[in-house]
């Protein structure tokens, strides 16, 4: 234990002694997610829209396809949940309406309502979606129906609107515990895939098998850093972006501290074992770094750390909401933004668990000491 | 260093193979307490996978190696704890200190050290709060040795201690196996120089292709050599071109 400890020391001396990965862990990530905290996205984007299609036939999907947009130009950006997904996507900022589409919607003379419900918060964004609707449903009236367009009938489509004020910190809000998953992984891959190769490649990890105690237990120190690196970076990144941004911290709730280091430790751990698994099959950095930026560059886009996955092809949110990274950012922000606690948290651990369990396989079957 | 086993080193007709090559074929020898053992041969003669049998690093194939009446093979963890390990390519950690270096290496011997006493005394004492990258060939060479010595081993392995040094930092070493066979240490060695078997061996075992060759001491190797009718082409003369150099740069210890 002692040995371990003063292992663990020496390595987070060698650390905090390399300005490079300093830099990596804290100041690109700080300075990535000040710079877009700052530039403020959301006014480019159509107004996100919840949808839940009760109906499911072919006048309900043709109504999701309108409000979509044709021809490529988006109308909406429309994302199809249940309800409870919808609901808490508007409460939480992730969206701007949420739509529900009756069970009978499109049924011959049966009068449907839709529901739909605002964030109090966005009038302008309210008055866009609420004449769009109105437009669109009064032409698929007309369409399904087979009425010409110069008639005027009564409409057996309704709209009803209700208003709810949504708790969500916008984008700023959303963007930061993102960053702070992003960070984890860097630290994670890079890290780790740097110093171990570069010991390796140099002979450093051989020297040390020529001691009693061997490599494993100075692999060991090496790590523990790594964790305690992760934590104290997704600290400063999330105190950082309060600060700066503006941005409250698990609505408040002190629990979220906790809550956000056991996510900090269950992403540093699944991408300490990626990085130990690419140092142990590497001979050198220049064999090691792009495996390392072939796996991190596409998560960094697919995982919602920028923009939420909500603006992505559903072909391709289909898989990427799979992502290791994908899990630890929607962890991350549900403790953050929503104020969530772990245990409500059942399919992002589930999720990290995999990843980490395959993980950790992977790396004791490819480390080799030389 | 209590134990009076003797001779420390036992190699018992050590065997490896690596595919089709026998890069160790049936190698034997002892090595007695407080004696400079040095094994003479080419690059890939055998001499780095001997050593690296006797200091527990790789497993042989057959035969035994005991070291101070240890086993490798039973208990490689103990033979390391007694033995101080200078490796052919020597590499420390880029953001230590070298005081720090040799601080941690004591730990994982878990063995108690003056650094700055150990780093004086292989001369590197004004670099204590510098780092490994900055040294020169020959300080990094003798760094590794200071971190061999931070269990006062009983036996020091030297693996190839002065290839690529230019003559004074090959001298300065030199200097330094002397003075730590004077305490006492029984010291291996490998190398390819001549000079430096001759300069530093009691005895020299000349390996080629697995196998030793020749055992004995230097001053008997050439006795025999001549006793056979040789005489070297061209008559030697008093002093070399290495000592030219070292006469106009300066023997002294320079950093």
């Amino acid at each position: 234990m002692k040995l371990y400890i003063a292992l663990t020391i020496a390595s987070l001396k060698m650390y905090f002694r390399n300005k490079q990965a300093l830099f990596w862990a804290l100041f690109f990530p700080l300075l990535v997610m000040v710079i877009f905290g700052l530039m403020n996205f959301e006014g480019f984007n159509s107004p996100d829209v919840g949808v839940h299609d009760a109906a499911n036939n072919d006048a309900s999907r043709a109504l999701i396809e309108i409000l979509r947009g044709e021809s490529g130009e988006e109308v909406l950006s429309v994302s199809v949940g249940t309800p409870e997904e919808i609901l808490h996507d508007l409460e939480f900022g992730g969206s701007r309406a949420a739509i529900m589409i009756p069970e009978n919607f499109g049924v011959q003379g049966e009068f449907a309502e839709l529901k739909v419900t605002y964030d109090e918060r966005y009038p302008q964004e309210r008055m866009v979606i609420s004449t769009v609707l109105g437009q669109v449903t009064d032409a698929l009236f007309k369409e399904l129906a087979g009425v010409p367009d110069e008639y005027r009938v009564e409409n057996t489509i309704g709209i009803s609107e209700s208003l709810i004020e949504g708790q969500g910190q916008g984008f700023k809000g959303w963007l930061i515990p993102g960053i702070a998953a992003m960070a984890i992984m860097q630290t994670g891959l890079f890290t780790v895939v740097f110093t171990l190769v570069r010991f390796k490649s140099q002979g450093v990890l051989r020297r040390l098998k020529a001691t009693p105690i061997g490599a494993s237990h100075f692999l060991a120190g090496q790590l523990t850093t790594k964790a305690i690196v992760v934590v104290l970076q997704t600290y400063v990144l999330v105190i950082v972006g309060a600060v700066v941004l503006g941005v409250g911290i698990g609505g408040g709730r002190a629990g979220a501290w906790f809550d956000l280091t056991v996510m900090a430790l269950l992403g540093g751990a699944l991408f300490i074992a990626m990085g130990l698994a690419i140092s142990g099959w590497a001979k050198n950095e220049e064999t090691a770094a792009p495996v390392a930026n072939i796996i991190s560059m596409p998560m960094m886009f697919l995982s919602g750390i920028f923009f939420p996955l909500s603006i992505m092809p559903d072909w391709l949110t289909r898989w990427s909401q799979y992502l290791p990274l994908t899990f630890l950012a929607d962890g991350m922000r549900a403790i953050t933004v929503e104020g969530a606690a772990l245990t409500t948290l059942g399919s992002e651990l589930l999720g990290l668990g995999a990843w980490i369990v395959v993980a950790f396989a992977v790396a004791t079957k490819m480390f080799r000491w030389e | 260093m209590t134990s009076t086993i003797d001779p420390v080193i036992v190699a018992r007709d050590l065997r490896k193979t690596y595919g089709d090559i026998k890069a160790v074929d049936g190698i034997s020898f002892e090595v007695k307490r407080g004696e400079v053992f040095g094994m003479l041969g080419p690059n890939g003669a055998g001499k780095t996978t001997t050593v690296e049998i006797l200091e527990g690093m790789r497993d042989a194939d057959s035969g035994d190696a005991i070291i101070n009446g240890i086993n490798v093979k039973d208990d490689p963890r103990g033979v390391k704890s007694i033995i101080g390990v200078q490796l052919q390519q020597n590499a420390f950690f880029d953001n230590l200190r070298l005081a720090e270096i040799i601080d941690l290496y004591a730990k994982l011997y878990e063995a108690k050290v003056d650094p700055i006493e150990l780093l004086s005394r292989v001369g590197l004492e004004a670099r204590k709060n510098g780092k490994y990258a900055q040294l020169s060939g020959g300080q990094k060479q003798r760094l590794s040795i200071a971190v061999a010595l931070v269990n006062d081993p009983v036996i020091l392995f030297l693996d190839e201690p002065t290839t690529g040094l230019d003559p004074q930092a090959r001298r300065q070493l030199w200097a330094l196996v002397r003075d730590i066979r004077s305490n006492g240490s029984t010291i291996m060695l490998t190398t390819h120089y001549m000079e430096e078997a001759e300069e530093l061996c009691d005895r020299i075992a000349v390996v080629e292709d697995g196998k030793i060759i020749a055992l004995d001491t230097p001053g008997n190797l050439i006795d025999q050599l001549l006793a056979t009718g040789f005489r070297p082409e061209k008559r030697i003369r008093e002093a070399t071109l290495d000592d030219v150099f070292l006469n106009l740069t300066g023997r002294d210890l320079r950093d």
